[in-house]
């Protein structure tokens, strides 16, 4: 009877144990999510806007140097921004026409380091028994964040030089290597669905 | 011969009644069931929880004691868009959400037979909790901290394991009502509350 109280008592200790740790386990895994954010100018009248024009490069910032992205998945982003603002009713402007909207984005890539250790006593031979030392550790991940920027052309003013930004878009955890192509096009619909303001005339929703 | 059986019967249910406790400790796991705008915040229910309780007799089956322990609710929410208006933003992002509370309480209860080996009883605690309210999203850590009053109405029974052990377990079910809030987005959830089930050991003494 006093084994089974005992084993009884083991196992509401191991559950004790596991219970007791203040964060859920799989919270690593938040890192690679897509986060999408946004934010417009809540002066603006979106529909005081017909044309835009989109930048055909994206801009790739990182800590050593400042390049120009291509490839698909460039020209897959780019098309999905100008499908966007088709569809809200804006038109695209070509050639030399004057475009009242702007559209630019940027990648900044990061790679975050952390440091950690563990601050335990051990035993380092030939050194003193129980000599303290705190074995250190490194890991790291590299994530992206896309930019992407509405500016108001139509509003330029070349004696100040202000540009107003009307639209912002960042889209955090890009390129941690876990994200598919339609995965990350669909960020850029996520941006304009959580956006309806943006549209050029009041009949497009 | 009639006389001298009816004595033994006698002596068997004496025996079989066990003995009137001193005080008893519980130790025991918890799962916390979320209720009402609780709900609204984590829907799931989470077994990670313990719960360490003393009771002391103090007339008849009427007894008086403590309740401390840690519970944690958790879950992962899918895509989700929050906005804040008068500012134009509008985030959405998959979201971990997470409580974990210390509760502490008095308790008084009423047992309806402490001597025998099957004793259910009735009980209501008073007291409080301190609670940190998470909302994670990437390496982002929202979090709050409130402290509360409680009241928790319970059900449950010591069960012996032998007329005259020592050791038993303990088996509750319990509804609680808190003052505390969260309020990290647009959603506010007040007066949270939950079912909790323990079901743990006890140690008695007499």
């Amino acid at each position: 009877m006093k084994t089974k109280i005992y084993l009884l008592i083991l196992c509401l200790g191991l559950l004790f144990t596991q219970a007791c740790t203040k964060y859920p386990p799989a919270t690593d895994r938040l890192l690679e999510d897509l986060v999408v954010f946004t934010q417009y100018d809540t002066k603006a009248d979106f529909t005081s806007y017909k044309t835009y024009t989109v930048s055909n490069t994206i801009k790739k910032i990182t800590s050593k140097d400042t390049t120009n992205m291509t490839g698909p998945l460039v020209t897959a982003v780019l098309n999905e921004i100008a499908a966007n603002m088709n569809a809200r009713g804006y038109t695209q402007a070509t050639g030399t026409q004057k475009a009242d909207l702007g559209i630019d984005v940027v990648y900044f890539q990061n790679t975050y380091i952390y440091t950690y250790y563990y601050d335990w006593w051990g035993y380092y031979y030939p050194y003193y028994p129980y000599y303290p030392y705190y074995p250190t550790y490194y890991s790291s991940y590299t994530a992206g964040t896309a930019c992407i920027e509405m500016q108001d052309l139509k509003n330029y003013d070349p004696v100040t030089q202000k540009m107003y930004i009307r639209w912002t878009a960042m889209i955090r955890g890009l390129l941690t290597g876990s994200h598919t192509q339609s995965e990350i096009t669909g960020t850029i619909d996520q941006a304009f669905i959580q956006t309806p303001q943006i549209r050029a005339n009041v009949t497009v929703k | 011969m009639l006389v001298l059986s009816w004595g033994v019967i006698q002596a068997q249910e004496k025996a079989a009644s066990g003995y009137m406790p001193h005080s008893y400790y519980t130790f025991s796991w918890n799962t916390t069931f979320p209720l009402g705008d609780f709900d609204k915040w984590v829907s799931q229910p989470s077994p990670a929880g313990f719960d360490i309780g003393g009771r002391y007799l103090i007339h008849k089956g009427l007894t008086t004691g403590f309740n401390i322990g840690w519970q944690r609710v958790s879950k992962i929410y899918g895509s989700q868009t929050y906005t804040i208006p008068d500012k134009g933003i509008a985030i959405t992002a998959e979201n971990y959400r997470f409580t974990w509370m210390v509760p502490f309480q008095v308790v008084i209860a009423y047992h309806f037979m402490p001597s025998r080996m099957i004793s259910p009883y009735i009980g209501l605690g008073i007291g409080g909790d301190y609670m940190e309210h998470h909302l994670l999203i990437q390496e982002y850590d929202i979090y709050k901290t409130y402290w509360d009053f409680s009241l928790t109405p319970e059900i449950g029974a010591l069960i012996k394991f032998g007329a005259f052990s020592q050791w038993g377990a303990l088996i509750a079910f319990n509804y609680k009502w808190t003052t505390n809030k969260i309020d990290l987005y647009q959603t506010t959830s007040k007066d949270l509350q939950m079912l909790n089930l323990k079901v743990g050991l006890a140690f008695v003494l007499r």
